[in-house]
């Protein structure tokens, strides 16, 4: 018994420390000294996995930030709530976070589902998102800014890749079954038949989320790519499944040399979990890697590894995403004066920011950024090997490859103030009506 | 006699329960929207929508109590009843935008212009309509436990097997649900929602509705369920829970007796999923997760099933604690939820509510000493249904 | 006829002549030139460095291919760089005489990219078709036959000339035929090299007839067509044993990962929710056990699985003996209570685990003997698979054995049976429970050893196996271990049936609705117990 007693202890303790540290809160609350940032990511449930490292990018961000004075004269003060993977759950700790902790900002979100059901939250209280994960588009929302990649930043530039330095003709789209991979596949096809490549040279596939057993779909691959084609994949598969797909691959020996992988979910977090030996030269598309050899990029590294205090721990894209979101709006708030959301809006388009790459972002008025892509190959030592990098390519919101969307525009600026303008109506609202 | 007993009791504690929940749905929208936002009394927006949703937890507790706690079926499937009821409402809200969406298709909601639908899927059709949308919240839920129900209970499955096919009939309806091609919207599922009803959403007047509707459904449902219970079909449901084979020797048509306790079980739960949607905003194939519905049966043992207010209480704690503790400790909430789950089975095996009824009986029953010198015997004659339900 | 044979002969040699006609270049400048290259020079600089014809470039672009090619920044010359204790030792690309250690900093890698790879691979397949080692040789033909062209063709003939071996011969013949094809040799010529490829059969030889199928003489099209057709109809014959082996694959993860539920679910009676997590133990004391491994021994590594083996069990039996007398011995009677108990218990593991070793994946390697495949006909067995099969299977019948032979599975079972009696029979009740528990908790524990091979090793590991598991449970029949053991195959071969024509999404739906259509019929699962247990 005294295990369970031990826990009634732990219970007990925790409610005691929780109603203390509640009056300490609203003590802090009422000396108004501190500015509060919400950072919204999930720390337990199935997302945990990948967002707890950017709950501790936050904290590391809002940590240099005090050191260098804090913003407007005040300390930054971060309030970290747990949605639990759970998506209803994202939207009543947003709605927490806004009203009841007045936050200035939040940073969170992985998950479109958890962006979809935090979005209504945003508009209607009027505070301000940045979403850091890479995203299938078709959305733009006044208080939501997308500093991860857009389809145009990822996907296409690596499709041309392969299709020029690989001369693949044969495209295999796999992908979990959810909206990132439907979207992505569907605007990727559109591209792909406009570049000339046969119907029947695209086989599209999808798994469940989770999935583990890969046998059947790796050797459906096989069989795709023996018609005598230069054959590639283009994957679309979500976290979980990405490493049994990986270890089929390699066991089943398919090598980057006969058929390449290009993943868009896959990064240095995830290889961590790999032995990556078998999957040198697959490839993987963002718009940052570790490897990348930049003097603000080796400093980053540094910073990381000293406040985790983990000499193994490994950066990502979307932490150098949300370096650039908490950056940007920073530089935001301090042109503003304040963190009022209506005049951080306006002073936060145009804000250019140093990425980790070596270059500048900007934020757009679409509320996308600019970025370059970056190309990489798995090395054996679980890093990237960057073959290729673009030039800065600004994050498309409405696909251009999709027939309901190309001829949609975002600009927030005033006086257009608009998510959705038809450029063939000349109307804001979509088709117009 | 002693579940007579028991009943009596537990008559008072109802109207009370009612009593409590008009008296909520009048209040606390009352001091939402009629005291300034810097008096004391003001309930702001944001507590409003929480309490809001723990009610519809609240009722989905209910639901499962009904058939857990009276007749012996452990349901670990009723999230999908009440993700059902939330997406026959969802449709509805989808349908209500209209060209309001992003790409201003007057018909289509967003999800599907994007997945280059051409027309609505037959399944939508009607859906603009409140009428036609809130007959399907009670119709699909109710029609999908008819059809599970009947073959299930004809061919006499029951305890831990019953259980597993629910799970994996909610589980099956997750991966569906999941799926783009079925026309739901995929993971993303339905949200963005506008108007209801022309008011919109959003609006505080709106969400005050919305509350007050949700106190008064879980009244009525509480109501009707202890109309069940008490009436002499109740006496035969516990009857069923407690010693199936007898009931069925004596000449009752189990299989029915479950299966409208079931359908009615399951109807609740959907007009839980339809308030749901509303208050939160998004509804998408998540609630059909079987650990939803495991998490479910936890509200109603905390609260202490077959009790009926044992659900409602365990429901609001237990969710109020997940809220406070995700907030508070974000790292060590599931601690503390494991804990809690382990405490209360281990020294409230009865759930709150029928442990300090239990307390009350023994402070009455205390001439009957005797009787409680028996402790464990006496009190599974009280309730025997652990034991019976699972097996 | 004359003229024809000299033409022959004039051909050759015009094939054959840029191989040789530029031997006894230097290849060094060549080499020192990649230091400044981008990827479409440097392809044509590792033509030219084949066609010197010098073996002694193959180092150097072998060190090219795996990324180990390096040049000075202060004087751009070329080495390869060997990783050392201290920093980076140079090494000349053509005489291996070692140029000494340098700073990182100092050089920069030359990169290198999958295209570049396919071309060295084939370049260096040409260059040592005549190596006096017969395995590289016989990868060197291996080589010729990935990346068919005319130049090779001349490479591999004048190696078949002089080849001795058997097998070595063959291959080259299959070389040869395939560079053929792409050549433009004559059409009788290409006959014999369909023919030739058809008796290789395989998705190999179907993508290189596939290849040439749009440009090859309008004559030879009906050979090519039937060749084709044919390993296809052979192909198709493979697929279904194919799948017959992926469902029993995947019946023996599910079998694992269901076995140790059997004990605690279907014996014992438990709705034990917080067996995923024991499964997770399992898989972390293989972790732990590698990273000890990897510090400490690194040699034992092909070892580690078997040690990991006992450690797991012992660990996660640990675990679940604690369990038991610290929550469910106060359970028994009240199983639903054990789900509710258990599945806190599942919360506290996760969120430990979590709070140790991070959200993240962590990486457990495979032993050699586990990596890689063998081909068996015209389908291919990954080493894995097939092991976690045999696993599988010899935990089962242990596990039977010791439940039906042995003094201790009497007790058990007559604890299961008949509590009271078998207490009356001085049977030590308790400590039997507990004991049970702990084993059905190790068989977990070593399930998960088994599944970090082909899984994450994360705190949600366990989450993603458990309805399976009870699924398994159920449909075989509670209480009964071969029922667990027959569910868990058969749904694993239904599965894998019904994944190539409806999809994986699609096929995991209908496997579960026929779970629940067969529930209906038979409402105890497949074995149904009989007698008086049904009851109890």
């Amino acid at each position: 018994m005294t295990f369970t007693s031990s826990i009634g202890a732990k219970f007990c303790g925790a409610l005691l420390a929780a109603v203390m540290s509640t009056t300490a809160l609203s003590g802090a609350f009422a000396a108004d000294d501190t500015i509060k940032v919400g950072v919204l990511h999930s720390l337990s449930g199935t997302m945990a996995i990948s967002e707890t490292t950017l709950k501790d990018v936050m904290l590391m961000l809002i940590d240099e930030q005090n050191k260098k004075g804090g913003l407007l004269g005040k300390k930054l003060e971060a309030v970290v709530v747990d949605p639990a993977s759970d998506w209803p759950l994202f939207a009543e700790k947003a709605r927490q976070l806004i009203s009841q902790d007045k936050v200035a900002a939040v940073f969170g979100c992985w998950t479109s589902s958890s962006r979809k059901s935090v979005l209504p939250v945003f508009e209607e209280l009027n505070s301000i998102l940045f979403y850091p994960v890479q995203y299938e588009g078709e959305e733009s929302s006044r208080n939501i800014f997308y500093t991860g990649a857009a389809p145009n930043q990822q996907a296409i530039p690596a499709v041309d890749y392969l299709a020029e330095t690989e001369g693949v003709k044969r495209w295999v789209l796999e992908g979990t079954d959810y909206v990132y991979p439907q979207t992505t596949n569907k605007i990727l096809k559109a591209y792909l038949m406009s570049k000339g490549v046969a119907e029947s040279d695209i086989m599209i596939n999808y798994t469940p989320f989770g999935f583990s057993d890969w046998q059947t779909e790796v050797s459906k691959i096989k069989a795709f790519g023996s018609a005598g084609k230069k054959t590639a994949v283009v994957s679309t598969i979500n976290g979980d499944a990405n490493v049994p797909f990986y270890k089929e691959l390699g066991n089943q020996g398919i090598k980057a040399k006969d058929i390449p992988v290009v993943a868009f979910s896959v990064g240095e977090e995830e290889l961590a979990g790999l032995d990556t030996k078998p999957l040198v030269g697959h490839l993987a598309a963002w718009n940052y890697f570790q490897s990348v050899d930049a003097p603000i990029n080796a400093e980053f590294i540094k910073e990381w590894k000293a406040f985790t205090k983990n000499p193994k721990r490994v950066t990502n894209d979307p932490m150098e995403a949300a370096y650039i979101g908490f950056n940007a709006w920073v530089k935001a708030v301090e042109a503003a004066g304040t963190t009022k959301t209506d005049a951080v809006l306006d002073s936060i388009i145009g804000v250019s920011v140093p990425n980790l790459s070596g270059g500048y972002s900007t934020v757009m008025p679409n509320h996308h950024i600019t970025k370059p892509v970056l190309i990489g190959e798995i090395q054996a030592d679980g890093q990237f090997d960057i073959v290729q990098q673009t030039a800065q390519v600004v994050g498309d919101e409405w696909s251009d490859y999709l027939p309901d969307s190309k001829n949609l525009i975002s600009d927030w600026r005033k006086p257009m103030s608009c998510g959705n303008f038809n450029v063939a109506t000349g109307k804001c609202g979509g088709k117009g009506m | 006699m002693i579940t007579g007993f028991i009943l009596r009791a537990l008559e008072g504690k109802i109207v009370a329960m009612i009593v409590v929940l008009v008296g909520i749905a009048i209040l606390v929208p009352a001091l939402n929207l009629l005291t300034p936002p810097d008096s004391a009394f003001h309930i702001p927006t944001y507590a409003m929508a929480l309490f809001g949703k723990y009610l519809c937890y609240a009722l989905l507790a209910l639901a499962l109590d009904l058939v857990w706690g009276y007749c012996g079926i452990l349901s670990l499937g009723h999230g999908a009843f009440f993700a059902l009821g939330g997406y026959a409402m969802g449709m509805y809200l989808m349908r209500q935008i209209g060209p309001r969406g992003v790409y201003g298709n007057p018909v289509l909601p967003d999800f599907m212009v994007f997945l280059n639908y051409k027309e609505l899927p037959w399944f939508w059709y009607g859906m603009d309509w409140f009428v036609v949308a809130m007959a399907m919240v009670l119709l699909v839920p109710g029609l999908l436990a008819f059809v599970f129900g009947w073959f299930a209970f004809r061919s006499r499955v029951n305890g831990v097997y019953l259980s597993i096919i629910t799970q994996a009939m909610t589980y099956a309806l997750m991966l569906a649900f999941f799926r783009n091609d079925m026309g739901f919207g995929g993971n993303n599922g339905l949200t963005d929602f506008k108007d209801i009803l022309g008011f919109q959403v959003q609006a505080d007047g709106t969400r005050a509705v919305l509350f007050a509707l949700s106190a008064i459904m879980l009244a009525l449902c509480l109501l009707v369920a202890s109309a069940i219970t008490r009436s002499k079909f109740g006496k035969v449901l516990v009857g069923v829970r407690d010693a199936e084979s007898r009931v069925r020797f004596l000449g009752f048509r189990v299989e029915n007796i479950k299966l409208f306790t079931f359908v009615v079980s399951a109807m609740f739960a959907g007009i839980a999923g339809a308030l749901f949607v509303p208050q939160v905003g998004i509804i998408n194939p998540g609630e059909f997760a079987p650990a939803n519905s495991i998490e479910i049966v936890v509200w109603t043992a905390v609260g202490g099933r077959g009790t009926l207010i044992g659900p409602i209480i365990g429901a609001v704690l237990v969710n109020a604690g997940k809220s406070f503790f995700t907030g508070a400790f974000p790292e060590f909430w599931l601690f503390a939820l494991g804990g809690l789950f382990i405490a209360v089975t281990l020294f409230l095996p009865k759930g709150i509510v029928d442990t300090i009824q239990h307390g009350f009986r023994v402070r009455k029953a205390m001439k009957a000493a005797a009787e409680a010198e028996k402790g464990r015997v006496g009190t599974d004659a009280v309730n025997p249904s652990a034991a019976q339900a699972a097996e | 006829m004359l003229i024809r044979i000299i033409s022959l002969i004039f051909i050759i040699l015009s094939f054959a002549a840029p191989a040789f006609a530029q031997s006894g270049t230097d290849p060094k400048p060549l080499i020192d030139a990649l230091a400044k290259a981008d990827f479409a020079e440097a392809e044509t600089l590792i033509g030219q460095i084949a066609a010197t014809g010098d073996p002694k470039v193959v180092p150097a672009l072998d060190a090219f291919s795996e990324g180990d090619l390096y040049f000075r920044k202060s004087d751009s010359a070329v080495f390869i760089g060997k990783t050392g204790d201290a920093g980076l030792e140079l090494i000349d690309p053509l005489t291996g005489a070692s140029a000494g250690p340098t700073s990182k900093s100092a050089v920069t890698k030359i990169r290198v990219n999958n295209n570049l790879r396919r071309v060295i691979d084939a370049a260096k397949g040409g260059l040592t078709l005549m190596s006096p080692d017969r395995g590289v040789r016989l990868a060197a033909a291996d080589a010729v036959l990935a990346s068919p062209s005319p130049e090779n063709l001349a490479l591999v003939e004048a190696a078949l000339a002089k080849e001795t071996d058997s097998e070595v011969k063959a291959r080259m013949q299959e070389a040869r035929a395939v560079s053929v094809l792409s050549s433009d040799r004559s059409v009788d010529e290409k006959r014999d090299a369909i023919k030739t490829i058809k008796s290789l059969g395989g998705r190999n030889a179907l993508g290189i007839l596939n290849s040439v199928s749009s440009s090859i003489d309008p004559s030879l099209k009906s050979d090519l067509d039937s060749a084709i057709g044919s390993i296809e109809a052979e192909q198709q014959l493979w697929d279904m044993v194919q799948n017959v082996w992926y469902g029993l694959s995947l019946g023996s993860v599910l079998l694992l990962a269901a076995i140790g539920l059997a004990i605690t679910f279907g014996v014992m009676g438990i709705i034990n929710m917080a067996h995923g997590e024991m499964v997770m133990l399992g898989a972390y004391s293989t972790f732990m056990v590698q990273e000890v491994i990897r510090t400490h021994a690194p040699g034992l590594f092909d070892w580690s699985l078997a040690i990991a083996l006992p450690v797991a069990f012992l660990v996660t039996g640990a675990v679940g003996f604690v369990i038991e007398r610290c929550v469910i011995r106060f359970l028994y009677g009240r199983p639903l209570e054990t789900l509710l108990a258990t599945w806190g218990v599942s919360l506290i593991l996760q969120q430990t685990i979590r709070s140790i070793f991070g959200p993240t994946n962590q990486e457990v390697g495979n032993p050699s003997w586990m990596s890689g495949s063998f081909p068996v006909g015209g389908m291919t067995i990954t080493w894995n698979r097939m092991w976690i099969l045999v696993f599988s299977l010899t935990i089962f019948f242990t596990l039977l054995v010791v439940m039906k032979k042995s003094a201790y599975g009497l007790n058990m079972r007559a604890v299961t049976q008949n509590r009271r009696m078998a207490s009356s029979m001085g049977i030590r009740t308790p400590w039997v429970d507990a004991l049970t528990f702990a084993l059905g908790s190790g068989i977990a524990g070593i399930a998960g050893v088994a599944l970090s091979q082909i899984d994450n090793v994360s705190p949600n590991l366990g989450q993603s196996y458990i309805i399976d598991s009870f699924m398994v449970v159920v449909f075989g029949g509670v209480g009964n271990l071969w029922g667990t053991l027959v569910g868990a195959l058969s749904l694993g071969v239904l599965n894998k049936f019904l994944e190539p024509s409806v999809g994986a999404v699609l096929g995991k739906i209908l496997v579960l609705v026929l779970i629940i259509l067969f529930i209906q019929k038979r409402p105890r699962g497949l074995f149904a117990l009989k007698g008086r247990a049904v009851e109890a």
